[in-house]
């Protein structure tokens, strides 16, 4: 079997285009989260969760007013899984005293012939909210720097900007779609502790197309001499195509299984890994190289349509 | 030839014998864990009283070796508790400074730092070192205003730092130590009880589902104190000074605000008459406010007057025939509640009852002692009473530093740990309020052992305790000086009971009553013979989740893998054939591999299978063959060029080694740097991530490689799934 032989795709041909798509789909990505609002979970806010199951399926305004009866504030009421399930959230500030208990007598008063199981709970002080938020944004700041490091040490300090670049576009588009799912609340999606799992996964995997890539080039430029930057990578490109694809393939199998069957805990996860790995693969083609070219043209003012034979070029470091 | 052959298999044959025997113990230890469980279950349905027993004659010692070896599971797969704790510094500084130093600078320095601190991530030493400088030094108070330093002499501010310091590096690790023992003896199978930085104690508690109790237990701080009751005059008096103050403090309060009302009076008016004739108005606004002025010290004149001649008739009333001396003789009857409530804040909070030299109540009609001031108060023994909505409005009045101050600072006034009384319908409940001598007669360090169980007379709850030879022998000589007095045994600053001392105690036994519950008995038990904690703690984050939620999990993970892995097995097979079946081969063995390196017998202490964890797995299985995929697209390539099967091979894992090594290099130390940031799950998750990149690495080069070669060397040559067309 066999999706693409000897493919010759222009692929760089219409990178302006793609650029620029890309540009609006960061600013959305810096943009939305801000007018649209992040989800944060209980992880970065601070606050208190709780899952409950009841024997039968209650009506969620019958659950919020006996959690409105036990004076706690702001309390959130979603399903949880099963349709008898129901996760409860109430904001740190609501409550001085841990409020599981509170919560299960409450809905046991509200619902007295039922049994009232909790399921899980998680409280977490603000203060260790904050300390998590703040490791969060470090892990994946450090986490795209370090690469960026590496294949600049690998490659060339240009294509280690050209990774760098691809990583962050990579996560600003996550960041848009997420934002945008979520609000839509097709899927539930909370900047949480594996959410962050999640992204830094799609950082550390995304590289991998780009590295890929970048590995043809190195390789190519050695066996086709003079051939000018663009057709260099176009063709890295298009070599490499099919294993990109088929990659990329066999990961969206196994995520979309995990998305599908991988129950509440691991659905936003799984989703998000998803959407940043497919964002991962395109932006390997047009982000990570087009940098590269971009920066080649506009900045060091190289003629890139000019054989390559004349430059001096530093051997790759393998 | 064969040699090589050999090793071929071996590499193959190796890791899969490998991977299966080091998981075995692993299968057994759930395995067994699911028949203990069913043979607990028949047990307690009584079906089959011995099923314990014959489980452990059967498979006891194979359980336990078993259970030595196997994968553990993380708390959102098995269900448990996840406490993180920190000592609370504030509540250690506030005991260690001397009682009678503490201030209102003291207060601010101690609220700012706690503000502070709350909001980052400093040392908490740090921050209330560098608000004491702010606020306190330019007020000319040093931290030896505070602190002392016992045993040293010329004490410094350095030397009170060094000693603050010590003393809460020492309350983190006592803390440490405390709770290590509470949790064995409280018996939790497998915890884990770390230290995490300077001043955090996180637990893993796998199985413990009753959260409340296990609060209970752990936040305790278990200071056991034995003190002499001090119910008399001394206090209720300081209590009736207290109302005065408060009451003078608000009669000033609202003189300020008339002032202030009188000022804003005239500037208004000044404003408002325009350019006319400023001078008139403003003269006019200022008789105007003299004349409130003159209100006011009318008022006050009159204030004192009525004081004077209350104190006149008092000082001749003895007891507390009240009505005599009513300095409310002007008021409106319907008033006179308010006013005295109004006077008298605090003790109008609670329910003042005397006793006369029997014990007995001294009360017309069961009404609480009303008087009107400290000089009224009789000499005699009190019981104090307070609702439990008093008692939060008069703990704040307590702990301003202000009010604090007018008691006399070697007493003390605790509540009782058990309700009085409970009313009706269930919504307030009345404790006791007991004064106390600040100064313990004897704490709970000499407590050796105890014991709960239930009092054969009432049936309550009671812990019995022993003490060594030298707490036995203070015990007689406290107990031999304080006959008929009353002793209150003080657990966490609150009042468990407070017997009369019938005659000296020799032997060193005491007793606890006042417990709700035999649990609480038990708890209490524990935390008894584990210690008391130098310093509180408080519980920062805590995370549980219910064993049906980690069955739940458990059983979706293994359903998305297996369904993942078919799919990614289909997909392989369809696209490069023989060389597919390869691929799916190695990321069988691959699994295999993670799970195993995940078992204590490869990582010491063995590595936690999180949920995120299984989604690690899960997500290898697609990019191990991602590597798989990525040799065997540049096989076909040298293929289409033209080369032979033989030098494809070679030359397709030769070139593809630098990209995949390239490529899991980035994700490995995005691997790390989670693993090094995250905690918990998330931490399961960067493991099997990390273990999943090596593993593939190897089963990618090694195993795969081994197999196809085999094949190679069995003449037949390898379907990588190329077109007939481009083939050879």
């Amino acid at each position: 079997m066999q999706f693409f032989s000897k493919t010759n795709i222009d692929f760089l041909s219409k990178r302006t285009m793609f650029v620029w798509f890309s540009i609006v789909l960061n600013i959305i990505g810096i943009v939305a989260p801000f007018v649209l609002g992040l989800r944060f979970g209980i992880d970065f806010s601070g606050g208190s969760e709780i899952a409950i199951q009841l024997s039968k399926t209650e009506n969620v305004s019958l659950i919020r007013e006996a959690i409105d009866k036990a004076n706690l504030d702001g309390a959130e009421i979603k399903s949880f899984g099963a349709a008898n399930q129901y996760l409860i959230r109430i904001p740190a500030t609501s409550y001085t005293k841990d409020p599981s208990q509170t919560v299960v007598d409450a809905i046991q008063k509200a619902f007295p012939s039922e049994t009232v199981v909790m399921l899980k709970k998680d409280s977490i002080g603000p203060k260790v909210g904050e300390e998590l938020r703040n490791k969060a944004l470090i892990a994946v700041v450090l986490a795209i720097f370090a690469i960026g490091i590496y294949i600049a040490f690998r490659f060339e300090f240009l294509y280690g900007l050209g990774a760098a670049v691809a990583l962050l576009h990579d996560v600003l588009v996550t960041l848009a779609l997420v934002t945008i799912f979520s609000k839509l609340g097709i899927i539930n999606l909370e900047i949480n502790q594996s959410m962050i799992a999640a992204f830094l996964t799609v950082v550390g995997f995304s590289v991998h197309d780009t590295v890929i890539i970048f590995d043809r080039i190195r390789e190519n430029r050695e066996h086709h001499k003079g051939m000018n930057l663009i057709s260099l990578m176009n063709l890295s490109i298009n070599e490499t195509l099919s294993r990109s694809v088929n990659t990329v393939m066999t990961v969206v199998l196994v995520l979309l299984t995990l998305v599908l069957l991988g129950g509440e805990v691991l659905q936003g996860f799984a989703f998000t890994m998803l959407v940043g790995i497919v964002t991962g693969t395109y932006s390997s083609i047009y982000i990570a190289s087009a940098f590269v070219i971009w920066f080649m043209d506009k900045v060091k003012h190289s003629h890139l349509e000019e054989d390559f034979q004349k430059k001096k070029l530093k051997p790759a470091k393998v | 030839m064969n040699s090589k052959k050999f090793w071929r298999y071996v590499t193959i044959i190796g890791p899969l014998l490998a991977g299966i025997i080091i998981l075995w113990p692993t299968y057994t230890a759930y395995d067994l864990e699911r028949e203990e469980q069913e043979a607990q279950n028949r047990a307690i349905n009584g079906k089959d009283s011995t099923a314990l027993a014959t489980f452990e004659n059967l498979h006891g010692e194979t359980y336990r070796t078993a259970k030595l070896n196997r994968i553990k599971l993380g708390l959102d797969l098995r269900g448990g508790m996840y406490v993180m704790m920190e000592v609370a510094v504030d509540t250690l500084l506030r005991e260690t400074a001397a009682r009678e130093t503490i201030d209102e600078i003291f207060d601010e320095v101690i609220k700012a730092t706690h503000n502070e601190a709350e909001a980052s991530s400093a040392d908490y030493l740090d921050v209330f070192f560098a608000n004491f400088d702010r606020i306190a030094r330019p007020k000319g108070k040093s931290l030896i205003s505070y602190f002392d330093v016992p045993g040293v002499q010329d004490v410094t501010d350095e030397k009170v730092k060094t000693k603050l310091r010590d003393d809460v590096n020492g309350a983190i690790d006592q803390a440490l130590e405390v709770i290590r023992q509470r949790i064995d003896k409280f018996g939790v199978s497998e915890p884990s009880i770390s230290k995490q930085g300077s001043r955090r104690i996180v637990l893993e508690l796998p199985g413990v589902n009753n959260e409340k109790e296990m609060r209970q237990l752990l936040s305790t701080t278990a200071r056991l104190e034995f003190k002499l009751v001090r119910n008399n005059a001394d206090i209720i008096k300081a209590l009736y000074r207290i109302d005065e103050y408060l009451a003078r403090s608000s009669k000033k309060a609202n003189s300020t605000v008339d002032t202030a009302i009188a000022l804003a009076d005239s500037t208004i008016k000044a404003d408002s008459s325009a350019k006319v004739d400023t001078a008139k108005n403003i003269a006019n606004a200022s008789a105007k406010k003299g004349k409130k002025v003159a209100k006011l010290a009318d008022a006050a004149k009159k204030g004192d007057t009525t004081k004077v001649d209350s104190t006149k008739v008092d000082s001749t009333a003895k007891t507390a025939a009240a009505d005599s001396a009513d300095p409310y003789k002007k008021v409106k009857d319907a008033d006179k509640p308010k006013r005295y409530q109004q006077d008298h804040q605090l003790t109008t909070l609670l329910q003042i009852f005397p006793l006369d030299q029997e014990g007995r109540f001294i009360s017309k009609n069961g009404e609480p002692m009303l008087l009107y001031k400290e000089s009224q108060v009789p000499d005699l023994e009190y019981v104090i009473y307070v609702t439990s909505k008093g008692y939060a409005k008069f703990k704040e009045l307590m702990s301003r530093t202000d009010i604090s101050r007018i008691v006399p600072s070697d007493l003390q006034l605790l509540r009782s740990a058990k309700p009085f009384n409970v009313s009706k319908d269930g919504r307030d409940t009345t404790y006791a309020l007991w004064c106390v001598l600040a100064a313990p007669q004897l704490t709970g360090e000499y407590i050796t052992d105890a014991r709960a169980s239930s009092d054969p007379m009432s049936n309550q709850p009671v812990v019995m305790m022993e003490m060594d030879q030298e707490g036995s022998e203070k015990w007689a000589d406290i107990t031999g000086k304080n006959i008929k007095k009353k002793i209150a045994i003080v657990l966490d600053d609150q009042v468990y009971s407070a017997p009369v001392v019938q005659n000296k105690i020799a032997g060193g036994s005491s007793q606890i009553t006042g417990m709700d519950s035999p649990e609480e008995a038990r708890l209490l038990e524990i935390v008894l013979k584990a210690g008391a904690l130098k310093a509180p703690v408080k519980i920062v984050e805590e995370r549980l989740v219910g064993p049906s939620l980690g069955e739940d999990s458990i059983r979706r993970g293994l359903i998305a893998s297996g369904i993942a892995f078919f799919l990614v097995i289909l997909f392989m097979t369809m696209y490069y054939s023989t060389a597919g079946i390869v691929a799916n081969l190695a990321v069988m063995i691959n699994v295999l591999l993670i799970l195993s390196i995940m078992t204590p017998v490869v990582i010491a202490g063995g590595g936690t299978l999180t949920l995120p964890g299984i989604a690690g797995i899960i997500l290898t299985i697609g990019m191990a063959v991602d590597a798989n995929i990525l040799v065997f697209e540049r096989v076909r390539e040298e293929l289409s060029k033209g080369r032979t099967l033989r030098a494809a091979i070679d030359e397709g894992f030769r070139r593809a080694l630098n990209a995949i090594l390239d490529s899991n290099t980035t994700s490995f130390m995005t691997g790390m740097i989670l693993f090094l940031l995250g905690t918990g799950p998330v931490q399961g998750f960067a493991l099997t991530l990390m273990i999943g990149i090596l593993t593939t690495l190897f089963t990618a080069f090694v195993v795969s490689r081994a197999m196809i070669e085999l094949m190679m060397a069995s003449g037949k040559p390898v379907n990588f799934g190329q077109p007939i067309a481009t083939a050879q």
